[in-house]
């Protein structure tokens, strides 16, 4: 059984690019050379004693979704880098091809597995280290791989060029003093509370979310600043696209960035990859066991100033929401009480997904895939009717909006509820908290 | 010739099993912990006792975990197969009495017709695991020949020594190839599939302070 | 009177050894009433047959009466339960064990007979 003709491949002219450069020869090395050079006893245990009891399936919504043994965490394993530990890396490119597909399509990296595990075999972790094998042989899909190129060229994942990071503060700022005409977005501030760092889409195409983070700060009287240096950019699709060295000198740049202005701390924007990989992976392959400099993430943070009363709320948001647990801060980074007590804080009426919290299912974008771009959406989607399904039980329940404080997550929602036809919003916390709080510092209208 | 064969297995062929057992399970935990301290330092820097012992609380409770809540039959026959698989050979009369004879040393024995049941579900929780390495086609899709050695060496001994038991074929053929199968067991426990006996500790361990640890949630 | 006297020896000739002869023959199987229950089906034991084989012709090893220097010292053909109790409040060799010791031992050492648990306690 172990090749299974994949059936469901997908054109994409990065993998296909990628693997007609290929040799087994060149494969063979590779693959010896990440398994001995760069892994060790975690995954040899792994691999050996997975005992194939099959009962992550039902951890994952693409298997949930598919009902199909192929798509289980396991499956992924045995379809994948399973057989290239088995076979000491001796396949053709075309099996490279179908675990490339795999490790960056079909598996989020979202460890709702290690739940269901008794042994706590770490999947993520082996897709991880298939993917990182991909990157190395260049089998990479390609809008992803753009990504980490704008990375290397720009230390930002949208090809943002340094001049037009400055300007589009600038603009959010003189946008925003319509409003608060006090309002600056301090560019480099030496010593301040906390340094604001965001993922490269906010200023590219979601630029009124720094303008929303910066009246909020503005409001409760914070002493913040933002970054005009690259490093502003806390994203990192290096680490999903196995491009280790790029993520390590990213996550570096961000806390250099931090340093250098001695700030006490990051605030990060409402971003779940970027925690990770400041918490998870970047700090790891750098050899940090904790931060240089202290992280929170915006949940956190708007918890901060909410229970200091530094920001009030004019009206809650009308109506019955629902919460989407990004599990890169939930599963991830225990912030599922700090999110209640926000989402009661500004929503009228939640009504909650089941399963939630760190049990939840994640949004099928995650872990990269979104980023994979258009030939793979139809992957997202039809991987994620289990999703579907909870924000269907959701709407029934009466719920119209969903609280998602995650980037990918919104992405991946807003997708999958224009696919299944689900009539409900999506909306970050920031959009919430700067629509309804009490603007003291705002003219009056 | 059935005296020599008999004290061959239950001699030096016995003292193998027990010896790789315990000594190629020493190497395989001394040999993978230090390779861990060497590769995957960024990973086992996080381990606490505490998490683990948490964690393995929690796992080794049935229904205590969302992937036994989840699979609520398998949770069943996994825990009876478990419970069954380690306390029967230890506990069975016969085998004490042979501590006994041999070391001088013995512990409380459980009832034959109790220890028999129990052959029994060890017997049929492997029936049912082969069944849904055949049946399940979540199953089969990733079950290799390995999944189905490691089943064969752990249902040989009890098999064997439920027939030898109820003395049912030849007697002495039976009783020379449950003591050959056990050892079998015995010597596998340390590698492949089987080894999760004794490894999977270390990566519930480590999961668990990745997971408590680091990401503050719960691994269970 | 003589005849009286010699009739008597006769009599008591015949109790002291025949009779005790004839319940020899009748040991078929060891099936100690110390165990009172019985875990295990009780073992069939033709005691002269298996002692013709065996080549024994005393009563040792099997009935013995402690030991000295590291030998049985030959006894009355007691019976085992005499000495060996069930379960011993001192570190005395349980009945049981007393009776695992003694045959496996000796067919251990002869590679002969039964070793096995089910090859005596035939269901």
């Amino acid at each position: 059984m172990y090749n299974e003709i994949f059936d469901r491949k997908i054109e994409d002219v990065g993998l296909q690019t990628g693997i007609d450069r290929l040799t087994p020869e060149k494969i063979e090395k590779t693959v010896k050379q990440v398994l001995e050079g760069e892994t060790g006893a975690k995954l040899k245990v792994y691999h050996d004693t997975c005992v194939r009891c099959g009962m992550c399936a039902k951890a994952c919504h693409f298997y949930q979704s598919h009902l199909e043994p192929s798509y289980s965490p396991v499956a992924k394993i045995h379809q994948s880098i399973g057989v290239l530990i088995e076979k000491d890396g001796k396949v053709g490119p075309d099996f490279i091809y179908q675990c490339a597909q795999i490790a960056y399509t079909e598996c989020n990296l979202c460890r709702r597995c290690v739940h269901y595990c008794p042994l706590g075999i770490d999947t993520a972790y082996m897709m991880s280290t298939m993917r990182r094998i991909c990157h190395k042989l260049g089998v990479t899909p390609q809008y992803i791989q753009d990504t980490a190129h704008s990375h290397s060229a720009t230390m930002n994942q949208m090809w943002v060029k340094d001049d037009e990071w400055v300007d589009s503060l600038l603009w959010q700022e003189e946008e925003a003093r319509d409003e608060f005409p006090d309002m600056r977005i301090p560019l480099d501030v030496d010593g301040v509370d906390f340094l604001y760092s965001v993922i490269g889409p906010e200023p590219k195409f979601r630029t009124h979310l720094i303008y929303q983070a910066a009246a909020i700060f503005h409001e409760a009287g914070a002493n913040w600043t933002m970054p005009s240096e690259p490093g502003w950019d806390n994203s990192d699709m290096a680490m999903f696209s196995g491009d280790f060295e790029m993520m390590g000198r990213l996550k570096r740049a961000h806390f250099e960035c931090a340093q250098k202005l001695h700030v006490k701390r990051i605030v990060m924007g409402e971003c779940g990859h970027a925690f990770r990989s400041i918490y998870d992976q970047g700090n790891r392959w750098l050899g940090w066991k904790d931060y240089p400099v202290e992280v929170v993430h915006s949940v956190e943070f708007f918890t901060e100033l909410f229970k200091a009363g530094k920001i009030k709320m004019k009206a809650k948001h009308p109506g019955i929401a629902t919460i989407q647990d990004p599990c890169n801060i939930i599963r991830g980074r225990g912030l599922y009480d700090h999110l209640r007590f926000l989402a009661h804080e500004v929503c009228e009426e939640i009504v909650e997904m089941a399963p939630n919290g760190e049990h939840n299912y994640c949004c099928a974008a995650g872990g990269g895939i979104i980023n994979c771009g258009p030939p793979f959406k139809n992957v997202r989607m039809s991987g994620n009717k289990a999703k579907a399904d909870q924000l269907k039980a959701a709407y029934d329940k009466g719920a119209r909006t969903i609280l998602a404080p995650c980037h990918n997550c919104h992405g991946g929602l807003e997708d999958i509820i224009h696919h299944y036809g689900i009539d409900m919003e999506i909306k970050f916390l920031g959009d919430i908290i700067y629509a309804n709080m009490v603007k003291t510092k705002a003219v009056e209208e | 010739m059935y005296h020599s064969i008999y004290d061959l297995v239950t001699g030096p062929l016995t003292w193998l099993g027990f010896g790789v057992l315990v000594l190629g399970g020493l190497f395989r935990m001394v040999s993978l912990y230090s390779l861990a301290k060497k590769k995957d330092a960024s990973s086992i820097a996080y381990n606490k006792a505490k998490y683990g012992i948490r964690s393995i609380l929690h796992w080794i409770t049935p229904f205590g975990t969302l992937g036994w809540k989840e699979n609520p039959v398998i949770t069943v026959v996994t825990f009876v197969f478990h419970i069954c698989l380690l306390a029967t050979p230890i506990f069975l009369g016969a085998h004490i009495d042979l501590w006994d004879l041999n070391f001088g040393v013995s512990w409380p024995a459980l009832p034959d017709h109790v220890a028999d049941i129990m052959t029994v579900l060890v017997i049929a929780a492997g029936c049912f695991f082969a069944y849904r390495r055949v049946v399940d086609k979540t199953v089969a899709f990733v079950t290799t020949w390995k999944d189905w050695f490691a089943l064969c060496v752990t249902m040989g001994p009890f098999i064997t020594g439920f027939l030898a038991y109820h003395q049912i074929f030849n007697y002495q053929f039976m009783i020379v190839l449950h003591v050959i199968t056990g050892i079998a067991w015995l010597l596998f426990i340390p590698f492949g599939r089987l080894s999760h006996a004794i490894l999977g500790w270390y990566s519930r361990v480590y999961i668990a302070s990745e997971f408590q640890g680091v990401r503050h949630a719960k691994d269970w | 009177m003589k005849k009286c006297i010699t009739l008597m020896l006769a009599l008591a000739a015949v109790v002291v050894f025949i009779l005790p002869a004839f319940c020899q023959e009748d040991i078929t199987e060891i099936k100690d009433p110390a165990f009172q229950t019985l875990k295990r089906p009780a073992v069939p034991f033709m005691h002269d047959e298996h002692n013709e084989k065996a080549g024994l012709d005393g009563c040792l090893p099997c009935h013995h009466e402690g030991m000295e220097n590291g030998e049985f010292v030959e006894g009355d053909p007691a019976k085992c339960a005499d000495c060996h109790e069930v379960a011993p409040t001192d570190d005395s060799t349980d009945l049981k064990t007393a009776y695992h010791q003694q045959c496996i031992q000796c067919h251990e050492d002869a590679a002969k007979g039964p070793v096995a648990c089910g090859e005596c306690h035939v269901k």
